[in-house]
């Protein structure tokens, strides 16, 4: 029987644009139906260079579906080439041209001495998520424009490629990046991210150089990431918890610095620090936190992979919280999903976290709503759980897709001042409750 | 006139579908006077030839490729031997774009054309191969045609398509009133191929409406992009044409088919497919 998907977490894979988008210089070019480009187009930022209602889309219709859109997706690369001052165009198939079975790559191989590189990457929705998308559209990237191993320019020192969450997807991702880079940098290493103000196609281009690569996310973009690792014989780790405060972080910057063998004693120095400043401003509020019983000590996380273990890694071991079961609402793949339940049972104190991997929001909801709190829960989600925490009169803090009432730039909730930062959101959301 | 039947004819690739739908329909027009309208569904745009003496210049899908304004049926219907109106889908090169799509647009056309006008008595649909995807199936959806025939052989391979194509029948059957009118033999001389095809159309809960015999004049016809029945009126072969034409309009047997395994199409073949070899037996 047909169900029906109710409050949707995630977009179509075509939504993988946003991939494009957020590196600096490059545009993509949908040949998909304009109703696609249409709905997954929106106004949540992009890298700067152009704006993200800005792209060019073959606009696909009756013509193209029965003839086939070869012909219109060459005019639109064409065309684009002309027009849009870009350093790297990457042509996205929805649906429709996959459906009728357009040869995409033939087409762009006619470009490949074209004044600008172009590439393309498979991204019909019928496929798979944006999540899913976020990791094709990468992987295509790295295949298809940087170079093969023979002709990679030579490796630099301490150089390590940085990739996290999917862009805008992750409403705090460039802030998030931002941090991960000051983190890695602490160590004495030179990261290197391809998202946001001020990287972009320079830095894709110095991602054959890096040392090794470390991806901070549970599985989005493993793929791509095994992938150039392979491609340049460059170790890869892969660390599933985007580590927000201290506890976390901590943790991070010693699996990185034993990676990169950075000295222990260089790594202590460097957490040490942070610490410091970080429970400065604890104890500072360390009265509130112990004090404040408007927040219950049970949670209830609702989010994508990434979202929902950081975030329950940071409320039982930095704030001693006590977790409900995770509700994992990205379509996170069979092969992964073991992985991450294995990480929501390291938890400090002994305390386990159950996990569910859910897509359908009414069923997390009546979930949710079953679970005794023992006063007013902590409900973090994304728009779609406002209602829900206002019908459990709980403490509602809004940080993952999908999020339309709140304006985010470039803020962070990762590591030591994440943390911080995450207590002022909790505790806000807490203190709304008082009247003078 | 009385009321209007919409008509598909499926069958295997190269069975002989557009063969022997212009020759029954020149055998209607001709031999009992009826108005007809043949819609070829098949991209190659091939099945009217005989009927028009020569390739439909213009088809429907056409109009689509060239974003035409203003398209009248006048442009689209051309009418060919004993007044039978043609009509061609059109469809993609090989390889790329479409096809199935390219058939539910043209349909959709026509029918906004108003192609389908009072004084037919038929319309018939000669569609491409096997039911491959929706798209083929088009033709026997709500509100199109209701009877289907389906054109094999005594080769394995045309009964196994003729098998399938009732599967796809059954199912629109099951939620509409499309029906299976019969199997038409294009004879290919294979051993037993009368008994074969009556045991085979049985097995399908149909008949065997008509058997056409083999007959190089339809080769010789085909040549001088005519039927047969205009090319050699008086031919045995015309007077098949003609009495299939009479089957079929006389044909008040219509059934929701029940498909059979595999394995009972392998049975059917070693019941009656094989003649005892003789020492010298040759093809």
């Amino acid at each position: 029987m047909a169900r029906v998907l109710d409050q949707p977490r995630y977009k179509c894979a075509l939504g993988a644009m946003n991939t494009v988008q957020s590196i600096e210089g490059a545009i993509p070019i949908l040949h998909s139906g304009p109703g696609c480009a249409g709905k997954l187009s929106g106004f949540a930022g992009s890298s700067g260079k152009f704006s993200p209602n800005l792209f060019p889309c073959t606009s696909v219709s009756e013509r193209e579906v029965v003839f086939g859109g070869m012909d219109k997706l060459r005019d639109t690369i064409d065309n684009a080439l002309k027009v849009m001052d870009a350093g790297l165009f990457v042509v996205l198939t929805g649906c429709t041209s996959e459906l009728i079975g357009d040869d995409v790559g033939e087409v762009v191989s006619e470009f490949r001495d074209a004044p600008k590189p172009v590439v393309y990457s498979s991204t019909p929705g019928f496929k798979g998520n944006n999540y899913e998308g976020h990791g094709w559209v990468l992987k295509s990237i790295f295949e298809q424009y940087l170079p093969a191993k023979s002709a990679a320019p030579e490796k630099r020192k301490g150089l390590v490629n940085v990739f996290a969450g999917p862009p805008q997807t992750d409403p705090y991702w460039h802030g998030n990046l931002r941090e991960l880079e000051t983190l890695i940098s602490a160590l004495g290493l030179t990261p290197n991210t391809i998202f946001g103000y001020g990287r972009g196609i320079s830095a894709l281009d110095r991602v054959p150089e890096a040392e090794f690569n470390v991806l901070v996310s549970p599985w989005v973009g493993l793929d791509a990431l095994t992938f150039i690792s392979k491609r340049y014989d460059t170790p890869l780790l892969h660390y599933p918890v985007l580590p927000v405060g201290a506890f976390e972080s901590t943790k991070f910057l010693k699996a990185v610095g034993e990676f990169a063998g950075v000295s222990d004693a260089k790594v202590k120095a460097v957490t040490d620090e942070y610490e410091r400043e970080y429970y400065y401003f604890i104890e500072r509020y360390a009265d509130m936190f112990l004090e404040m019983r408007i927040i219950s000590k049970r949670f209830a996380v609702i989010g994508d992979a990434q979202y929902a273990l950081a975030l329950t890694k940071f409320l039982v071991n930095d704030l001693g919280m006590f977790p409900t079961p995770a509700y994992i609402t990205d379509r996170t793949p069979e092969q992964y999903q073991p992985l991450i339940r294995e990480e929501f049972k390291k938890l400090n104190y002994g305390i386990e976290a159950d996990v569910d991997f859910l897509t359908d929001g009414y069923e997390i909801h009546e979930r949710v709503k079953k679970e005794d709190f023992g006063g007013f829960p902590l409900i973090i989600g994304g728009s779609w759980d406002k209602a829900l925490s206002n019908e459990l009169h709980g403490n509602y803090v809004n940080l993952i897709n999908p999020i339309i009432e709140k304006l985010i730039i470039n803020s962070s909730i990762a590591g030591y001042s994440g943390g911080l930062k995450m207590l002022e959101e909790i505790y806000t959301a807490g203190l709304s409750r008082l009247i003078l | 006139m009385g009321k209007l039947r919409q008509i598909a004819i499926y069958g295997k690739g190269g069975i002989g579908k557009s063969t022997t739908t212009q020759n029954l329909t020149a055998g209607l027009a001709t031999e009992l006077g009826k108005e007809i309208l043949v819609v070829g569904c098949d991209p190659k745009a091939d099945s009217t030839r005989l009927l028009l003496g020569g390739l439909h210049q213009k088809t429907v899908l056409d109009t689509v490729r060239d974003n035409r304004q203003g398209i009248t049926l006048e442009n689209l219907v051309k009418t060919g031997f004993s007044g039978i109106r043609c009509v061609e889908s059109g469809g993609p090169e090989p390889g790329v774009g479409c096809a199935g799509r390219g058939i539910i647009t043209s349909i959709d056309m026509l029918e906004n054309l108003g192609a389908y006008t009072d004084d037919l008595d038929y319309v018939f649909y000669d569609v491409l191969g096997d039911v491959v995807c929706g798209g083929f199936a088009m033709p026997i959806r709500e509100g199109k045609a209701k009877e289907i025939y389906i054109v094999a052989s005594g080769e394995m391979m045309a009964l196994y398509a003729a098998n399938n194509i009732s599967r796809g029948v059954a199912k629109y059957a099951s939620r509409g009133d499309v029906r299976l009118g019969g199997i038409i033999c294009n004879s290919r001389n294979v051993d037993h191929e009368l008994d074969l095809l009556r045991a085979f159309a049985k097995a399908l809960g149909t008949r065997l409406i008509y058997f056409v015999p083999r007959n190089n004049v339809v080769q010789h016809a085909e040549i001088h992009r005519q039927t047969v029945i205009q090319y050699r009126p008086e031919s045995g072969q015309a007077e098949e044409y003609r009495r299939l034409a009479r089957e079929i309009d006389d044909n008040d047997m219509f059934v929701v088919p029940t498909p059979i395994s595999q394995d009972e199409l392998e049975n059917l073949l070693l019941d009656y497919g094989m003649m005892e070899l003789d020492d010298d037996y040759r093809i």
